[in-house]
């Protein structure tokens, strides 16, 4: 019954890894410009809060797809050339998923008690100190399984890529599709794909939330 | 010595400290009490330099704490503080909570810091719980346990912020008994609490703080059977109820 599936296998996990790629680009962009955003999320300095503030709120009320989309078209007049579908995407991804990640570094930077940060003071501690040993491991410990399910979230996602040509696995599926004419196992298929590594996810995201409970840190 | 000169701190326009002149000597223990909102906790927050003033001066050794040029972070490392809601390291076992300043700071070999909090857990009664998480502890043990991480500096001064208001009742006194021993054996002590039961056994003097003011001063049993503030009287007729 799955032999459409098995003649183009490699064809298709070709395509899967390129969902795993685009994924990791993403998340490696995503994290750290996240990071900066978070920052510049709890910043007192107002030039700095203002245009970061409207750079999440604009990218957090627009659907992904339609960022993908314009960003393929936009970047041809900025830039003078065409860009490689899977740069194009990772660079939308990264715009788009550090909105998010910024906001998850920014509940977790609010959720330090003012005063926990003043008993490290009064021992002595140094800000960096206190941000080395104390903030930023139980704002880390906090986080991680939000981090965990928005990046569960980006890796599905990295299917939409597929509107602008992308290589991916959902775009191969189509393809085979058109050929084979046997959609139900196909994309029974690419479900199954995902399911897997989401729900795989999903799990270390349980454990960690488990083990952050027990510790009495969330 | 801690000397605070006219004290007075604004939260935007309101006034939350308001001319505070006191004079803690070496040895005493001073208790601060009175209803909340009074500025208690402010105060103690603005002799170790965690709030920022904008009149008056304090004092610490001599050093001025509202002055910009103080290192703040030197200057408290004589001030050991301990908070109403204990506020242990959750992410730390006891033994770390207590180690990490005297590592950190005062550069201590991991042993040799490790060896006084052993010694500083034995005085709090509670060694056996070393390798525990703050959250498998009882309130009155995390307490003891926040007395023994800011006792670790070897401060000179040591600051208590209602340290027993959030306990349960039978756990009161287990964390008082370490709070008077530490006053016995000679510590500098500035304590507001409510519990007039230590204020009357070791307090060298008490002050009664309303609406940012120094309401009345006296020393413990003057306090007590003499007040003389009528803001006093109704404050200490509804907590000795």
């Amino acid at each position: 019954m799955f032999d459409a599936v098995q003649r183009n296998l490699p064809f298709l996990l070709a395509g899967f890894l390129m969902n795993l790629q685009l994924a990791a680009c993403a998340l490696a962009g995503g994290i750290f410009l996240g990071m900066l955003v978070g920052l510049g999320r709890i910043s007192k300095r107002r030039w700095i809060y203002g245009p970061v503030t409207a750079y999440v709120n604009v990218l957090r009320n627009i659907p992904l797809i339609l960022v993908i989309f314009w960003f393929y078209f936009v970047m041809p007049i900025l830039v003078g050339k065409t860009l490689h579908p899977f740069v194009s995407a990772a660079i939308s991804f990264i715009v788009f998923e550090a909105t998010y990640f910024g906001e998850i570094f920014r509940a977790g930077y609010q959720s330090i008690s003012r005063d926990l940060v003043a008993a490290a003071y009064s021992t002595g501690l140094t800000y960096w100190q206190t941000a080395r040993y104390i903030m930023i491991p139980i704002a880390f410990r906090r986080m991680l399984p939000s981090m965990i399910t928005q990046s569960i979230i980006t890796f599905q996602d990295t299917s939409l890529a597929y509107v602008i040509g992308l290589q991916e696995m959902v775009r191969r599926t189509t393809i085979v599709d058109s050929m084979e004419v046997r959609s139900i196992e196909l994309y029974g298929f690419v479900a199954v794909m995902f399911f897997v590594f989401c729900f795989a996810g999903s799990r270390v995201s349980r454990y960690f939330e488990e083990k952050s409970r027990k510790a009495n840190i969330l | 010595m801690i000397e605070i000169r006219n004290l007075s701190k604004w939260y935007g326009k309101f006034q939350v400290l308001s001319d505070i002149n006191e004079v803690i000597k070496k040895g005493q223990t001073v208790v601060v009490c009175g209803p909340s909102g009074s500025g208690k906790s402010t105060l103690l927050r603005c002799i170790n330099g965690l709030e920022p003033f904008q009149k008056g001066e304090i004092l610490v050794d001599g050093v001025s704490v509202g002055d910009p040029k103080t290192n703040l972070y030197k200057l408290r490392q004589k001030i050991g503080m301990v908070f109403q809601r204990f506020e242990l390291y959750p992410h730390m076992t006891v033994l770390k909570n207590i180690t990490l300043a005297p590592m950190k700071v005062k550069k201590l070999s991991r042993k040799e810091a490790e060896r006084k909090a052993m010694e500083l857990l034995e005085r709090v009664g509670i060694p056996e719980k070393a390798n525990e998480y703050p959250a498998n502890l009882s309130g009155g043990q995390q307490q003891r346990v926040a007395i023994a991480r800011a006792l670790a500096m070897e401060p000179e001064y040591m600051m208590f912020d209602e340290p027993t208001s959030a306990l349960d009742p039978e756990m009161i006194q287990e964390v008082l008994e370490v709070m008077i021993d530490l006053a016995k054996e000679g510590m500098t002590m500035i304590v507001v609490t409510h519990e007039m039961g230590f204020a009357r056994e070791v307090a060298d003097e008490i002050i009664f703080m309303d609406g940012g003011k120094i309401v009345e001063r006296g020393t413990g049993e003057e306090f007590f059977t003499n007040p003389k503030h009528p803001r006093t009287k109704e404050f200490l007729s509804q907590i000795l109820k």
